[in-house]
């Protein structure tokens, strides 16, 4: 397999950056840190560029100066705007321009908002408790691997009744009110449950995506990358937990 | 020191090296254990199939590469299903650092298809405003996005033919690891565009779309590299995901076991505390 020198290079700084990164895991070290510093700017340096070209060039200046399309200047006015914090005694000219912002933004988003996160869920979670069949006669769903049977639905009625019972607090949760609330903690727990096994499976699956590739890179038409990278590596653990030891940081 | 102490104090870089073992060797020896597709992928896929060739389809890669791992798979195999379908596809993204990766992504596969770009897929690329760009969409494609990734005018692209604004798209799917994402699409996009909306995202904001799953807000969600993973068997091109399925279910058991035996130890030595104590 013949690679380019772009692939081969790319392929070096990677497992590089990949071996330098999890070396935190033993310790804290010059390299993590050489690599931390290398992804902060590097994401931000590319941010920066592709917004100059997308934003400034692409849709400020090229149509103003190729179609005279003048009218461009009045949101890039109010954008600029935004520059004067940088200037004390004009300073006051930026809340007209974060105004308009936040008027807007939450012109846009209050209304969609409370449709699709709030009357759309209210309406899923009001649901027929019960069936009717076709004949006539009432049908009960009791699947629990369906999430639109009946029994699940009483399940999460019963959530959310508890869990909005549990955060209402203008009422003492004793009696009949602190088994509610007590429901409404478990619902709470198992939540908080799902949301930590799928956190585990997605930061299990990022170290999968690295070894992968770790692996893949070990292979000779790259030059072997992992290899000679782990190597200096683990050396220069070595080399720094020695020194370490023969010159404590001063406290 | 009893046994639960030393256990309970054991260095945390054992624990990291367990982990990377159990990750990296069924890596190397892969196993094979089987996977099953669950309702929600089979949400997206079967849709996808049901669309009649020449449907537009927009996927918009809504991710970086801090979130590869998890959603290239994903990524990868949709769109390989989409041009194996000869859907037009218009691809983009709102997250302006994953405008390279996203290219990359677009331009691969098509070359795989033997797709040709403006005429059978276009790649969009990023436009500034985050969930606004979905509402400029929806008004007036050609003014969110003016010219395409590689700088030709959208408008006349022969994939693009019959294409005004987001109410002439058949189907889109969101790939999204935060916000703006799939919540951002449903909210400013389906809700008020009504175009069908399906989703992927990573594993950890997965849990909280799932309740737009139940409410038929979006008709499918491919979560993290598991969901990856059932979508390329069900396209039957198994790829990076699946090959990741062993390692994440041994590291899952691994995890399980450490968790199970810490709290053994953790009892015990209570246990033993409150003897002595006593």
């Amino acid at each position: 397999m013949d690679l380019s020198f772009s692939v081969i290079l790319g392929a070096w700084i990677a497992t590089g950056l990949t071996l330098f990164i999890l070396s935190f895991l033993y310790e804290d070290n010059p390299l993590f840190k050489l690599a931390e510093h290398l992804y902060v700017g590097v994401s931000l340096g590319y941010t920066i560029v592709k917004t100059y070209d997308t934003v400034v060039m692409t849709l400020i200046v090229r149509p103003i100066l190729d179609k005279g399309e003048w009218s461009l200047l009045i949101p890039v006015g109010i954008g600029m705007l935004m520059l004067t914090r940088y200037v004390p005694k004009a300073a006051w000219l930026s809340r007209y321009a974060f105004a308009f912002i936040v008027g807007v933004g939450a012109g846009l988003a209050i209304p969609r908002t409370i449709s699709s996160f709030i009357l759309k869920q209210i309406e899923d979670t009001v649901r027929p408790l019960l069936g009717i069949a076709p004949g006539g006669g009432i049908t009960f769903d009791y699947s629990l691997l369906n999430p639109a049977s009946h029994l699940n639905g009483i399940i999460i009625l019963i959530g959310v009744v508890s869990v909005l019972f549990y955060f209402f607090f203008s009422v003492e949760h004793s009696g009949p009110g602190k088994t509610v609330a007590r429901a409404g903690i478990l619902f709470l727990m198992i939540s908080f449950g799902a949301a930590f096994g799928y956190t585990v499976m997605a930061r299990m699956s990022l170290l999968i995506g690295r070894l992968t590739d770790l692996i893949e890179f070990s292979d000779a038409s790259y030059g072997r990358p992992t290899l000679w990278l782990l190597l200096l590596t683990v050396a220069t653990l070595i080399v720094l937990s020695r020194r370490s030891r023969s010159h404590p940081p001063n406290q | 020191m009893s046994l639960a102490e030393r256990m309970l104090r054991i260095d945390r870089r054992i624990i990291f090296l367990v982990i990377g073992l159990c990750t990296l060797v069924p890596l190397l020896f892969p196993v094979g254990l089987p996977i099953k597709i669950s309702s929600e992928v089979r949400g997206v896929y079967d849709y996808i199939e049901g669309l009649p060739e020449g449907s537009v389809f927009l996927l918009s890669l809504d991710f970086d590469p801090a979130s590869k791992p998890e959603l290239y798979p994903q990524a990868i195999s949709i769109l390989r299903h989409a041009f194996k379908k000869n859907l037009r596809v218009v691809a983009m993204t709102l997250w302006v650092s994953g405008t390279g990766l996203a290219d990359q992504i677009l331009t691969q596969t098509a070359k795989e298809a033997g797709k040709e770009n403006g005429k059978d897929y276009v790649f969009l690329g990023w436009s500034p405003g985050g969930s606004a760009v979905i509402l400029n969409m929806g008004q007036d494609l050609y003014n969110a996005f003016p010219a395409d990734y590689g700088g030709k005018a959208t408008k006349g692209l022969p994939v693009l033919a019959g294409v005004q604004n987001l109410r002439d798209v058949t189907y889109a799917v969101s790939l999204g690891a935060g916000n703006p994402g799939v919540e951002a699409w449903y909210v400013f996009g389906k809700d008020k565009y009504k175009f069908e909306l399906g989703g992927g995202c990573t594993g950890v904001i997965a849990p909280g779309l799932y309740p737009l799953l139940r409410s038929g807000q979006i008709n499918g969600l491919i979560g993290g590299l598991r969901g990856a993973a059932e979508y390329e068997t069900l396209i039957g091109q198994k790829g990076k995901a699946v090959a990741g399925m062993d390692a994440q279910s041994a590291t899952h058991l691994a995890i399980i076991v450490l968790v199970a035996i810490c709290n053994m130890f953790y009892f015990s030595l209570r246990r033993q505390q409150r003897r002595q104590g006593g």
